[in-house]
């Protein structure tokens, strides 16, 4: 298996199981076999990615998934769900070409800025946030692009990245994720918190937690990237399973102060034992290392995340059945890497 | 002793709890046996582990990932404070009734405080920590989602700020184990980093926070739990950071800072119980009472004062659990639980506080000060006591939870065992003492079972106490057998500028942006134009990020 | 192909040429390219749309061609046409060329071309100007396109271009990229036209 395959395991194991549970939570109106297939092609657009060779199959691929997706019923029309997937598509081939070509240094730094405003582009993150209707189904929401594409197509083009830019331009890509991943989660954080729409409120807190995983991103050191991968875990096998086990309640306007709901609050808020708090020590070791202002600034961040969990977490109403039975395996399995992550990290080449 | 036996105190509560959830499935509730075998189990092992070698137990399992190792110990401070932790801890959960669903929380809570004191490195206990915080909040949210409970952002500031720390000794020493850390790295920002952590995992404010507002709640159930797990939590951390500084905190300033915001903790706590409008409102301020002379104390940097506070912590789990027991009702147990909160002699209470006085002047030079401040709030908490005894008895409590005998009983033997102080202070907290201050500390705790010695006197614990406790029997049983009954007195004083701070705390809280400036920290109305899939956003942010690249 | 005569050489099989008349292919393709993709731009019609597909993807063959790559310069060229064909087939009916209101358009064209021209030839140094120009320019515009236009069918043939111009920008990369790109971005350019866009649920 390549390396590049190998660090994108994890967050295709979980976004595989995600699918599944996202399959047998799913309501009885909707059907299962149409999810199954659609859910089906973006996890096989996701494994394309992850095993492209290069960065230009990499962008082709991402390219089939933002037309496939764009071409599905919904409330906006097909040109302007395309629109973002294909500014980061453009961005970063210019940003490839950049790289390529014989000129000055500062075509690398500029090669430096288009990866990570493609990135962002890719993912949905401020100030290129996908238009978000709350009405559409979440297959066709940018919730895809936010948390379950986003943190594969993210990963593989920044381990692919690594050898073409310059020192001076990998240092710029450094600062300029660690900037918008701050600015995304002050972002997030604030919006998430007086959204009047509980859906944005879903979506920003997404941006949130996408703010942190940038932040792991843009510390250069093994630590930063590990919590990146714990944190894009945290997101595509915790927060999105959550937020589609939420959705009929959603619609329903139910809320709801049960235990589950506090628990969820928890995963939701990076919390003892989760995922979020080893990755959150984790970005705190990096942060440290690098630069420990930095450090403070991201503790400080980190405690606006709970008001924000408290809310979503009763967003998720009173889950029964399967869905009560999806939402603790979420649960469970967030607490199991929370206190050990080392498998998931070794198995993600960490 | 093969090393995994450290494991039992926290793998016996957690097979309760997963037993306990197989058949809470089952729709089969097993009440309160499980947990009292979970929670005594617990106990059990702490004493079986501990006594029979009377050393350091240690187990490394390797690491975990995010930079700790599962390094799990239990030395002479594990084992005081496991025991100040589980011991109430088992008391409540095998008496008071709960659903199989809060049983679960609470005793897989007891798991994780457990796994908080015996783990052998910050970060670890950081984690452990975090995790009892979170359970204590879904504990009480649960049972009352309306009634007051601990802010869980102050907790988890606190349980992070701790990892913070433990990350820096990671990142500074190459290690964050309480034992192997050197001295050096012990620095003054990083150990305010953990005192300031400790002081917000145990709520030890000079205003009224957690552990008092928790008693005001309509059940008790969860308050007494969660004050059990989490309250001793902090003061184990300021215990710990002597072991880093090898028996001393960095600076001494940080002593005197430590032991005065412990003053302060334990006159608002007595200010406040002084002005109770109700006997549960003055028994609130017991526990941050304690607590406030136990911090005052452990932060003084001698062994005697770490002694007399670890004392303090001790008796305060045992009175935890006998004021979550008592009922909110006129009677022997009231009053005799109160006797115990105030300190009178020869109770534990009294015991401690008086060894702990004695510290202070010990200490010499501005902690004798602090050692004043210390009598001072000791004498304002007696007369609290006093008007508490005539106070309406409270909104009161379902009968189901309440064991007036089980609280007298607790109450009373913190009362009788007043004599055995020195015999508590040789096998329980001289050990722990020891462990931590083995450094050049000034002063030494001596004494036998009998008596205790410091270094300017000798408090002969066993006969001094006894008479006491015979002739304090012999004047209740001369003195009229009904109940003692009071009347009502108004505070003894208010605090001045209450009123005023009130009033400024309900304006700042209603401050609005004025109407005209709204528009530019509007978030509902930035929304739309960073959501809104405008291209000219697009632009400006890479024009944005074009212009920083090439500064 | 041998010409018969009297006397005279046969034109060699190799296409050897010189380099002056390699350079004028490089940069008659390129104008193609950025040619076929300012009709793309300035086009509504499946008719001109179609056109652009081609001659862009023509310009851009071409370029491959140029680079040494003869069967991905054939892909991209199979690509492109299967794309065209189909575009012809489906869309709004006629050119649409330059309709009202086009004017920024126009300018986008003119100036990405300019822009691209900078680029390849005064910024950047090295061979392959003209590659860079067409894929700067191609890559450029068929993005702009897609985001100011509402219309499925120019933002469907506007990908195709912009699948094929990421293709050939291999090239510029060190080592080679083997076929599979070009292959991708010929089942790209007519898979797209393939998809079936629906009318959004518009209340």
């Amino acid at each position: 298996m390549s390396p590049d395959l190998a660090t994108c395991l994890p967050l295709l194991i979980a976004g595989a199981a995600t699918l599944g549970l996202a399959v047998a939570m799913s309501p009885a109106r909707v059907s299962r076999r149409t999810l199954l297939a659609r859910g089906g092609t973006g996890l096989a657009g996701l494994i394309a990615i992850a095993a492209a060779p290069s960065l230009d199959l990499l962008v082709l691929s991402l390219l089939v998934l933002a037309v496939l997706h764009a071409a599905l019923p919904g409330k906006r029309d097909f040109a302007s769900r395309l629109q973002m997937p294909v500014v980061a598509v453009v961005l970063v081939a210019v940003a490839l070409l950049f790289v390529r070509v014989q000129g000055p240094e500062m075509l690398q730094r500029f090669a430096a800025v288009g990866l990570a405003a493609g990135l962002a582009a890719c993912v949905g993150l401020l100030p290129y946030i996908h238009v978000l209707e709350p009405e559409d189904t979440a297959v066709v929401s940018p919730t895809v692009w936010i948390g379950f594409v986003g943190p594969v197509a993210a990963t593989a083009i920044l381990i692919r990245v690594r050898g073409l830019l310059s020192p001076d331009a990998g240092t710029d890509l450094g600062a300029i994720l660690i900037g918008l991943g701050l600015v995304n989660m002050l972002w997030g954080t604030l919006a998430a918190w007086r959204a009047e729409d509980s859906t944005r409120a879903w979506h920003y807190s997404f941006m949130a937690d996408w703010g942190l995983a940038l932040c792991g991103f843009g510390l250069t050191v093994a630590d930063g990237q590990a919590a990146a991968l714990l944190i894009l875990v945290s997101i595509v096998f915790g927060r999105l399973p959550l937020y589609l086990a939420s959705r009929q309640a959603l619609r329903e306007n139910q809320s709801a102060d049960r235990p589950i709901n506090l628990m969820v609050a928890a995963v939701l808020a990076g919390s003892a034992p989760f995922a979020g708090f080893a990755a959150r020590v984790l970005l705190l070791r990096g942060a440290t290392q690098m630069y420990w202002p930095l450090a403070l600034v991201l503790v400080a961040g980190m405690l606006l995340w709970l008001p924000v969990s408290l809310r979503l977490g009763r967003t998720l109403g009173q889950p029964r059945g399967r869905q009560a039975l999806g939402v603790g395996i979420v649960i469970a399995a967030n607490a199991v890497v929370g206190l050990y992550p080392l498998p998931l990290l070794a198995l993600g080449g960490r | 002793m093969p090393s995994l036996a450290v494991l039992a105190p926290i793998v016996i509560p957690l097979v309760a709890a997963a037993v306990i959830t197989a058949f809470g499935l089952a729709r089969v509730d097993l009440g309160r046996i499980a947990c009292a075998f979970g929670a005594w189990g617990s106990v059990a092992a702490l004493l079986v582990v501990w006594l029979s070698v009377r050393s350091t137990q240690q187990l490394h399992l390797g690491p975990l990932g995010f930079g700790s190792s599962l390094l799990l110990r239990i030395d002479a401070v594990g084992f005081a404070f496991g025991l100040i932790v589980t011991v109430p801890a088992a008391v409540l959960l095998s008496l008071q009734p709960r659903t199989w669903q809060e049983a679960t929380v609470a005793i897989v809570g007891v798991a994780a405080a457990v796994t908080a004191v015996e783990a052998g490195g910050v970060v670890l206990t950081a984690l452990a920590g975090g995790t009892a915080a979170t359970l204590a909040v879904v504990q009480l949210d649960t049972e009352d989602v309306k009634a007051p409970r601990p802010s869980w952002g102050v907790l988890l500031g606190a349980w992070l700020a701790l990892s913070w720390a433990g990350v820096i000794f990671e990142v500074g020493a190459g290690t964050d184990g309480f034992s192997a850390v050197p001295v050096a790295s012990l620095t003054v920002p990083v150990f305010a980093l953990i005192a300031v952590a400790a002081l917000g995992a145990s709520g030890l404010f000079p205003w009224r926070s957690w552990p008092s507002q928790l008693w005001s709640r309509p059940s008790l159930r969860a308050a007494g739990m969660s004050v059990a797990t989490l309250y001793p939590l902090g003061f184990y951390l300021l215990v710990r950071e002597y072991e880093f500084g090898d028996g001393r905190y960095p600076q001494p300033a940080l002593n005197v800072v430590l032991a005065g915001l412990g003053v302060a903790v334990a006159l608002g706590a007595a200010i406040r119980a002084q002005g109770a409008a109700n006997r549960r409102e003055f028994l609130g301020e017991v526990i941050p009472g304690f607590g406030g002379f136990a911090l005052m104390t452990i932060a003084l940097g001698t062994p005697l004062g770490l002694v007399a506070g670890l004392l303090s912590l001790a008796t305060a789990g045992a009175l935890t659990a006998c004021l979550a027991l008592l009922p909110d009702r006129s009677g022997l147990p009231s009053l005799v639980a109160i006797a115990a909160a105030v300190g009178l002699p020869p109770g534990l209470a009294f015991g401690a506080r008086v060894l702990g006085l004695e510290s202070t002047f010990e200490a010499g030079n501005s902690i004798g000060l602090i050692g004043l401040a210390g009598a001072a709030t000791w004498v304002v908490w007696v007369a609290a006591a006093a008007r508490a005894v005539g106070l309406p008895a409270g909104r009161g409590h379902a009968v189901a939870e309440t064991f007036p005998r089980i609280a007298l009983a607790i109450a009373a033997a913190t009362i009788v065992a007043g004599p055995a102080l020195a015999a508590f202070q040789s096998s329980f907290a001289d050990p722990a003492q020891g462990e931590v201050m083995t450094g050049s500390a000034a002063g030494s705790v001596a004494g036998g079972l009998v008596t205790v010695e410091t270094v300017s006197t000798v408090l002969p614990a066993l006969t001094l106490f006894i008479p006491l406790v015979a002739m304090a029997v012999l004047v209740y049983a001369f003195a009229a057998t009904a109940p003692v009954r009071g009347q009502a007195r108004p505070a003894l004083f208010t605090m001045p500028g209450r009123e005023t701070s009130a009033r400024l705390w309900a304006a700042i809280r209603a401050a609005r942006l004025p109407e005209q400036y709204r528009s530019v920290v509007d978030l509902r109305a930035i929304e739309p134009a960073a959501a809104g899939g405008h291209a000219v956003l697009w632009l400006a942010a890479l024009a944005a990020l074009v212009f920083a690249v090439t500064r | 192909m041998v010409t018969p005569c009297s006397g005279s050489q046969p034109w060699p099989p190799s296409f050897s040429r010189s380099p002056a008349s390699g350079l004028l292919i490089a940069a008659v393709a390129a104008f193609f390219a950025w040619f076929g993709v300012s009709i793309i731009v300035l086009a509504d019609g499946r008719r001109g749309l179609a056109v652009g597909l081609a001659v862009s993807a023509a310009g851009l063959a071409a370029i491959a061609w140029q680079d040494g790559d003869g069967v991905a310069a054939l892909i991209v060229l199979g690509g492109g046409a299967a794309a065209a064909v189909l575009r012809y087939r489906a869309g709004p009916g006629g050119w649409m060329l330059m309709p009202p209101g086009s004017t920024a358009r126009l300018i986008l064209c003119v100036a990405g071309g300019l822009v691209g021209l900078w680029f390849a030839a005064s910024v950047t140094i090295g061979p392959d100007v003209a590659t860079r120009f067409a894929v700067l320019s191609v890559i450029g515009m068929s993005g702009a396109r897609i985001v100011s236009s509402r219309e499925p069918s120019s933002v469907v043939t506007a990908v195709a271009t912009l699948a094929l111009a990421t293709a050939v920008a291999t090239h510029l990369g060190a080592g080679s990229a083997g076929l599979a790109p070009y292959v991708a971005a010929a089942l790209i350019a007519a898979g797209a036209l393939l998809v079936p866009v629906r009318v959004a649920n518009v209340p």
